[in-house]
């Protein structure tokens, strides 16, 4: 390899970084700035940070209990999640039965469904019983997508468990679920770890289902964001600081799974 | 034994969605609309869809403008993503450092991205409008958000920021798992850099580029987030994008019973995009194992 190709590549990578964080780390920046600071004619880098904004929006326009919110929704999206598609990731994994391949599909669809295409309906029925502008209609809603999330994620850590393993679990007199629970399970723990955080992230950053089910008492930060943008007189520095809070916590999240991050993406296709 | 651990999967999933999927197709048949009196829920057979096809020109410029959306912002994503995962694969020690900093825009909340990027392409005091202008590749009094010409393609331009990572990320991991025994082999035989990547490293990559490429479109398809926050379809209705369109008819119009025949097209198509990706994912992730 020539020391201009290297030199071209260095190059290009450093570019690619200064192009993907600029404008994160200006937002940044803005929660910190004074509204002369902000709306400067030419970008100021360099200025006296203010740390006015963020009590002034938690606090005092009260968008804590939006953060408590989205932790709520996206704990108990996961929660339900994990639950209900951690065994029927393993029946996908071990077992054989009719329309496998049918029943594997629809987990797919599930995944990939269009919230605008089916949220009337589901605003309808949330609302005839009783769960209309509730956190359990969010929960509920994101768990289309991170159930299926966890069906196809875990299977593939299931399949890499040898199943010998599961079977001579039986032969020591444990039935399926048992070995299952007490053998398979912990060993893939680290599995179940990581597609958490997965669906945790997911759950957070979601908005379509949230805006449309939740848009008032149990609105959740991302929910929060649009209100904060208006015609005339936007006070970047407050919503900038409602940015950070929605996105800096899963950027730390992100660092703990980065390793997961292609299963994940991939539907499990990819090990990464 | 298989039901057991699957029953209560299924069970969630179609009471939430299913059920749903079908209340659209039923609602479609019906003139449900909150907005004009009398229009209760009857049943009104196909005129939902004649409208559609012959009576809804917006509807098709939105489905156009779409077309425009996802061709523009995948194809450029797939060029970037792999071409980025290409120079990171030769220098595998940086990239290890490098990959959590690239990774940082295609983990942001959708919504977050869209405000951040009003925030930066401000027509006053924009930190991006700014330097644009600077080096002259835009106007001084050109508003990237606010010009009916240059809005879809700064809609474009953000998704290919948020998302080209992940092209990289997903072909990053493909180059580096790919075997080596060919490579060399070629190699013996006195094959150059040009040959190598064109007769190994693309055939090898082709199920997972395939794969990425239905990933991606399906999600550039449904797009939402960013432009409702970023220009909610406007100016006029030069970024309006089918799910902004149907969101429009159905909670701006209040017109559930055409509403819901839109979100049925939508849904339609996610499904065909799907079929496809299933195949994909398959080839991609090679025989499965179980």
């Amino acid at each position: 390899m020539t020391r201009g190709w290297r030199g071209a590549a260095k190059a290009v990578v450093l570019a690619a970084i200064v192009i993907g964080l600029g404008p994160y780390l200006w937002m940044f920046l803005t929660s910190f700035k004074s509204r002369v600071d902000a709306l400067a004619d030419t970008p100021r880098w360099l200025f006296s940070p203010t740390l006015e904004h963020y009590p002034e929006v938690f606090l005092r326009k009260d968008y804590l209990p939006l953060v408590w919110n989205s932790v709520v929704i996206a704990v108990g999206s996961t929660i339900l999640s994990l639950v209900l598609g951690v065994p029927a990731a393993y029946a996908f994994a071990r077992l054989s039965f009719k329309g496998k391949e049918d029943l594997s599909f629809f987990f797919l669809t599930t995944r990939m469904a269009p919230a605008i295409s089916v949220v009337v309906p589901m605003f309808v029925l949330f609302n005839r019983f009783g769960l209309a502008d509730t956190r359990s209609a969010v929960i509920l809603a994101h768990s289309t997508f991170n159930l299926s999330l966890v069906v196809w994620m875990m299977r593939g850590f299931f399949a890499d468990i040898p199943a010998e393993i599961d079977e001579a679990a039986m032969l020591d007199g444990h039935t399926r679920a048992g070995a299952f629970m007490r053998v398979i399970l912990p060993l893939a723990a680290p599995g179940v770890a990581a597609t958490a955080v997965l669906c945790f992230i997911l759950s957070w950053n979601e908005f379509l289902y949230a805006f449309i089910l939740a848009a008032f008492e149990s609105r959740t930060l991302t929910v929060g964001i649009p209100g904060l943008v208006t015609p005339h007189g936007t006070l970047w520095g407050q919503v900038a600081a409602v940015a950070v809070v929605a996105t800096l916590p899963i950027l730390l999240f992100t660092a703990l799974v980065q390793k997961h991050l292609v299963r994940g993406l991939t539907l499990g296709a990819i090990k990464g | 034994m298989g039901p057991a651990f699957l029953l209560p999967a299924v069970i969630l999933l179609s009471i939430i969605l299913v059920g749903p999927f079908f209340y659209t197709i039923f609602l479609g048949f019906t003139d449900l609309s909150y907005s004009t009196p009398g229009h209760d829920g009857n049943l009104v057979g196909l005129a939902n869809y004649r409208r559609l096809f012959s009576d809804d020109p917006v509807f098709w410029h939105s489905v156009a403008t779409t077309l425009r959306f996802v061709a523009g912002s995948v194809s450029i994503e797939m060029l970037l993503g792999f071409g980025l995962a290409l120079v990171l694969a030769s220098q595998v020690h940086r990239s290890r450092v490098v990959m959590p900093l690239l990774l940082v825009p295609m983990m942001l909340a959708p919504v977050a991205v869209g405000l951040l990027w009003k925030l930066v392409l401000q027509g006053e005091f924009g930190m991006v409008t700014y330097y644009l202008r600077k080096i002259g590749l835009i106007a001084e009094d050109t508003s990237l958000l606010g010009d009916p010409h240059l809005a879809l393609s700064s809609m474009v331009m953000v998704d290919i920021w948020q998302w080209t990572p992940f092209v990289t990320l997903v072909s990053l991991a493909g180059l580096l798992g790919l075997p080596r025994a060919p490579f060399e082999a070629a190699m013996m035989d006195g094959a150059g850099r040009a040959r190598l990547f064109f007769d190994i490293t693309l055939p090898l990559m082709r199920p997972l580029l395939a794969m990425v490429l239905l990933l991606r479109t399906i999600d550039a398809f449904k797009e939402f987030d960013k432009v409702f926050l970023m220009t909610g379809g406007g100016p006029g209705t030069s970024t309006e994008l089918l799910s902004i369109y149907v969101y429009r008819v159905n909670f701006r119009n209040w017109d559930l019973g055409y509403g819901a025949v839109c979100a049925f097209m939508v849904y339609l198509v996610v499904l065909i995009l799907c079929k496809l990706c299933y195949s994909a994912l398959g080839q991609a992730g090679g025989r499965r194992a179980t």
